[in-house]
């Protein structure tokens, strides 16, 4: 697997304490990686640096072999990198605008798109909600809208955060499918999440945010089933 | 009350006998206005969601100095706008006064604060994650302002037809910087006040009709839109 970006020496401070102190940060081509730790521990805002969302306080990105600033690394990563909210935002308009909202900004003919929309919709299964506003969708529905708006993208990477928090056992597990199969794309997935053995299967590596610090943790097979270890 | 009745008649007659002279007026105060409104609106969303979404030094005095002004009486924007396009003040070569592009600065001034601060406080409430999505879905800052402004878009409204309501009604500006020339310069408020210390009470009627119909219209929109804003938020 080969590395897509890699950071080093990132530090996060806020509000004066020091939230992120992390010696070293790799992700790897098709690699699935759950992120954990506890509430407040700083996931979200990991995250939300590697996407270009929020500003750390000094690193070092090395991004396609190439040791350049954070915000240049954002540039580039512009597109590769897509950040899923806990709750995604869907804009007030119709799902197949919502999902061709960032096909649009790529300069594409409009035939283009809609053929790309098109399997878009029927890759999600969503093909039947196409016309409808995505405000008045259901949370579940709402998520797989979000998901294929991010796939149809190609993304080298997708962060997502803590995408099953308040859903029942049948969406959570519609979730996971979804997942399993931007994996199997070719997306390489760093999942937040307080649910280690619900995504065993899906991932590879775990790390875990522990005061700041992020420490790697294995994926073990106990009674024929993948379990994450928590650390300690 | 006889002649006040038959004042009320004639405000009827002159309106809807398309009487040249007072549509003239209504036609200047709504050219004058909507230009202001519409040079106001761009500037004044970009600085509203330049204070909502950037942290910087003077932030919150820039915050509170754009709600002050929302009341600034239209006299003493008047006074200054006077004094400015004046023939000895520092822009009097440019000899603006008394014609519409100097209403048309007093009513930007006059709606421009007003703008600001409904507007702000339109971005500021704004869902971050509006923002977010569209630059990484890969919107360009530009592109993702326009997103935003989409999403919020009934508030924005609101700020819009609330502003246009501040201008079309004053008359203290207009009457100083547009000297309420007749058809010219002489809009709805200022003729309204004309006519009425004239006595000539048929035509002030007529255009308190107008604008008391505009007011509200402006005033139901203004209700439709914010409902709007909440329920889809």
């Amino acid at each position: 697997m080969s590395e897509i970006i890699h950071y080093r020496a990132l530090r996060k401070t806020v509000h004066g304490r020091l939230l992120l102190d992390i010696e070293s940060l790799e992700i790897h081509d098709h690699a699935c990686v759950a992120l954990s730790g506890r509430n407040g521990a700083g996931k979200s805002t990991l995250l939300r640096i590697v996407a270009g969302l929020e500003t750390p306080d000094s690193v070092t990105a090395i991004f396609n072999g190439k040791t350049m600033s954070w915000r240049r690394a954002c540039q580039q990563m512009r597109t590769h990198v897509i950040y899923l909210h806990q709750q995604p935002y869907l804009f007030d308009c119709s799902v197949t605008d919502n999902i061709a909202y960032g096909l649009r900004r790529q300069g594409l003919t409009i035939k283009e798109i809609s053929g790309k929309v098109s399997k878009a919709l029927e890759w999600a299964g969503i093909s039947h909600l196409q016309m409808r506003n995505a405000r008045e969708l259901s949370g579940g529905e709402r998520q797989r809208v979000a998901f294929a708006r991010a796939r149809i993208l190609s993304p080298r990477v997708l962060l997502l955060d803590e995408p099953t928090t308040n859903m029942d056992g049948e969406g959570r597990e519609q979730a996971y499918r979804m997942i399993k199969r931007l994996k199997d794309d070719g997306v390489s997935i760093v999942l937040a999440t307080h649910e280690y053995s619900s995504v065993a299967h899906l991932c590879d590596t775990h790390l875990s945010l522990e005061s700041g610090r992020l420490m790697t943790q294995s994926i073990e097979t106990v009674n024929g089933e993948r379990k994450i270890i928590p650390y300690g | 009350m006889d002649s006040l009745s038959a004042a009320t008649a004639e405000s009827f007659h002159l309106l809807f006998s398309g009487d040249a002279a007072l549509w003239v007026i209504i036609f200047t105060s709504f050219s004058v206005s909507v230009r202001a409104i519409l040079f106001a609106v761009p500037f004044a969303f970009v600085v509203a969601f330049l204070m909502a979404h950037l942290r910087y030094p003077g932030r919150r005095a820039m915050i509170a100095a754009f709600s002050a002004m929302q009341s600034i009486p239209a006299v003493v924007v008047g006074l200054t706008v006077y004094l400015v396009f004046s023939r000895s003040g520092p822009l009097g070569d440019l000899k603006l006064l008394f014609t519409h592009s100097s209403m048309i600065i007093g009513q930007i001034l006059l709606s421009f604060p007003l703008l600001v601060a409904l507007s702000h406080a339109t971005f500021q409430a704004a869902d971050r994650r509006v923002w977010e999505t569209s630059v990484t879905l890969g919107a360009k800052p530009y592109r993702a302002f326009l997103t935003l402004m989409h999403e919020v878009r009934f508030g924005l409204i609101a700020a819009l037809v609330a502003g246009f309501g501040r201008i079309i009604a004053e008359v203290g500006c207009s009457m100083m910087v547009g000297g309420n020339i007749l058809g010219y310069t002489r809009n709805i408020p200022t003729a309204i006040a004309l006519e009425t210390t004239k006595g000539e009470f048929a035509q002030a009627i007529a255009l308190g009709i107008v604008l008391l119909a505009m007011a509200l219209l402006l005033n139901g929109l203004l209700v439709f839109f914010q409902g709007r804003g909440v329920m889809s938020s």
